[in-house]
């Protein structure tokens, strides 16, 4: 009886190891068309897909390091932190900034690159708003507008708040090309999105109808320093891969899987 | 046991616990000192790796950025493509973007205004190509003003770890210099230590030693410097008392063996001692190869005369003649009192010619002289002398032949001197 008793235990042991082994990786993506593409390979030329690709590597660098073998989940950013907090997911990815509220309800690693955030419209609509408002538009002097954001984002939330205050007319989207396809449509005036987001799908817009308005903002929330989100009660895979980002910023990995996919340095 | 004056003495225990505890002290001041400057250095250095290497990364990659916004902006000029120049302008706007060049005021003002000067000629150049080149001579100063920017911030970020090893640097000099201190400190105390123990303990002992070594009797009493240590002091006076009572061991050993060897009624030697002396000066003598006499003498009647005038008379006799004896022969003759009335002698470098006058000398002179006894009354006595030559004999047998002499001395009538080889 004892035998077997030790044998259970074993048993457990060994399934928990092999259980730790295994994560599963959130990242959060551009486009609608990138959530059927669950798994692999987001190809290079669709929007945003550098972010993404900076991320997957990234995921797939800091598993390695930590000896585990990560299956990527390619989901919209409202799903990334929903998903870390009841256990979907072990690390989530999706330019994550840190706030009071998120680590109510996630970990977080160490910092892995700076956001900031930025309004976006089209030069039409800017002007006609700087007309209006007498000065150019800023996030600061803002009203009577209607703005996109991304579902969860810091960026909704923080409209939300002044929403009344300024009159803004807030809408929710799940991706950031949602936020740019109700640009170009003429359904939002403006949207706010971090910075690099918009980057990526920015520079890869032919059409040139859409650009950056007024300076960005880091404080407000609205900018900081990124993280990976994971489960609050996992501290050892906190500290794994808190040692892993270590690493890899030592090494030069960080810097060469950021500059493969961006002509610039995130961190 | 006397117990030694400690007034203006220290006891050595005390002394060194005193410099043992002031050395301690002083050396944990010292430590102390150290260890505040070592806390010092590890506090720079901490601030150094969490506060001032963050920090300094911090200035390079602002400095990275604001100089790849002024980069960009030269391709912005050099660009032949409106593409080319698009995507220029979306990097600017996404470096301008960047959370370092945001919270750095100075910066963020001239990110800020480079990306709307180059925005602005991005629009401009998409309807007229030659805002280019008109608007290049103030792009120059634009990027000429982020330059300067960018050395300013290297040179800041160099200048946040040089202050922190400046003050490295001189926490470590200033414990150099402590510890060249301490180093002296503890040296010149050592030194100090070694003069004191040399003064107070080694040169003392070494004193005592040398005192002890060469300790007699035959030395006056010993003589020490005052010392300072009550212990030395102690050992000295020891010393002292050691001195005087070999002293006064040596008197009372004397004054025994004057007991010992001496007839306690007439003063003479005894006969034990006589022939212990008489053996040894007897067998130098012969070594020598020259003349040695032994003799024994007896006074005539003296059985007679104890019992006619009382053994207060005899004794009298005894002591008087004694003295003759002393009085009539010479230093090296050796005379005792071999039992009774009856004497030994020894006449060492003298032929038996020389020993018979000397002892005829002698049995004359006492037959001549008045002895007065206790009660007043004038009396002679007589003796004979019996000789035997011992210049090749041994003692007993040169007694022995004396004896028979003596005896020969007697049976011839008395009051005379026979020498042995007549009667052989």
């Amino acid at each position: 009886m004892k035998c077997m008793r030790a044998l259970w235990l074993v048993v457990c042991l060994f399934a928990g190891i092999v259980q730790a082994s295994e994560l599963r990786v959130a990242i959060g993506v551009q486009d609608p068309a990138q959530l059927a593409m669950g798994g692999n390979i987001i190809p290079p030329n669709m929007p945003g897909s550098e972010l993404i690709a900076v991320n997957d590597d990234l995921a797939r660098e800091i598993c390695r390091r930590i000896h585990a073998r990560c299956t990527v989940n390619f989901v919209p950013f409202s799903e990334v932190l929903p998903g870390v907090e009841d256990g979907r997911f072990d690390l989530g990815f999706g330019n994550l900034l840190r706030t009071p509220e998120r680590e109510k309800r996630v970990a977080f690693s160490a910092p892995i690159w700076h956001s900031s955030s930025r309004l976006l419209g089209t030069p039409t609509t800017a002007e006609a708003f700087a007309a209006k408002l007498g000065q150019p538009v800023s996030i600061d002097n803002l009203r009577d507008a209607r703005v996109a954001a991304l579902e969860g984002s810091l960026q909704l939330a923080f409209l939300n708040t002044i929403a009344n205050q300024r009159g803004l007319a807030v809408a929710s989207k799940k991706t950031a090309q949602e936020v740019i396809e109700a640009l170009r449509n003429n359904t939002a005036d403006f949207g706010l999105l971090s910075v690099l987001s918009a980057y990526a799908l920015l520079s890869r817009d032919t059409t040139r109808q859409i650009e950056f308005i007024g300076s960005a903002v880091a404080d407000r929330g609205l900018g900081g320093t990124v993280h990976i989100a994971l489960p609050l009660q996992n501290d050892p895979l906190r500290k794994a891969v808190d040692q892993a980002i270590t690493a890899i910023r030592v090494d030069g990995t960080f810097q060469r899987i950021t500059r493969r996919h961006y002509p610039l340095g995130l961190d | 046991m006397a117990t030694p004056d400690f007034g203006e003495r220290y006891r050595a225990r005390t002394a060194f616990v005193f410099l043992a505890t002031t050395f301690g002290l002083l050396f944990s001041v010292v430590v102390a000192l150290l260890a505040m400057d070592q806390h010092r250095v590890l506090e720079a250095s901490q601030r150094l790796q969490q506060d001032t290497i963050p920090q300094i990364i911090r200035f390079q990659r602002l400095a990275r950025n604001l100089e790849q916004i002024r980069q960009e902006g030269e391709r912005v000029f050099s660009a032949t493509t409106p593409e080319g120049r698009q995507q220029s302008l979306f990097l600017i706007m996404l470096v301008a973007s960047h959370p370092s060049i945001l919270e750095h005021p100075q910066s963020a003002e001239a990110a800020r205004d480079a990306e709307r000067f180059l925005i602005e000629t991005g629009n401009l150049a998409s309807g007229d190509r030659s805002q280019i080149s008109q608007r290049h001579a103030e792009w120059q100063n634009i990027s000429k003003r982020l330059s300067l920017l960018v050395d300013d911030l290297s040179v800041q970020g160099a200048s946040l770890a040089t202050d922190d090893l400046n003050e490295m640097v001189a926490v470590m000099q200033l414990a150099r210099a402590k510890l060249i201190g301490a180093l002296i400190l503890v040296g010149g105390f050592l030194l100090l230590l070694i003069l004191l123990l040399n003064r107070h303990l080694i040169r003392p002992l070494q004193r005592i030693d040398q005192t002890l070594s060469s300790l007699s009797v035959d030395q006056p009493a010993p003589e020490f410097p005052d010392a300072r240590m009550a212990e030395i002091h102690a050992v000295e006076q020891a010393t002292r008392r050691l001195h005087d009572s070999l002293a006064a061991n040596e008197a009372a050993r004397r004054e025994l063996e004057l007991l010992a060897n001496r007839d306690g009624l007439t003063g003479l030697i005894n006969r034990r001692h006589f022939m212990v002396i008489a053996d040894a000066e007897l067998q130098h003598t012969q070594g020598q190869g020259r003349p040695a006499v032994i003799a024994l003498g007896d006074l005539d009647y003296f059985k007679r005369l104890n019992d006619t005038y009382g053994h207060a008379a005899g004794d009298t006799v005894l002591q008087a003649f004694a003295l003759l004896l002393e009085e009539s022969f010479r230093q090296s003759d050796l005379v005792c009192r071999y039992g009774g009335e009856e004497f030994a002698f020894l006449f060492p470098d003298s032929t038996v010619e020389q020993a018979r006058a000397l002892a005829d000398r002698f049995r004359q002179r006492v037959a001549d002289h008045d002895i007065r006894l206790p009660d007043g009354l004038l009396i002679r006595v007589t003796l004979c002398i019996g000789l035997a030559d011992a210049s090749k004999s041994t003692i007993e047998s040169a007694l022995h032949d004396a004896d028979f002499a003596l005896y020969e001395a007697k049976r011839l009538g008395r009051n005379r001197v026979i020498v042995a080889a007549e009667t052989a």
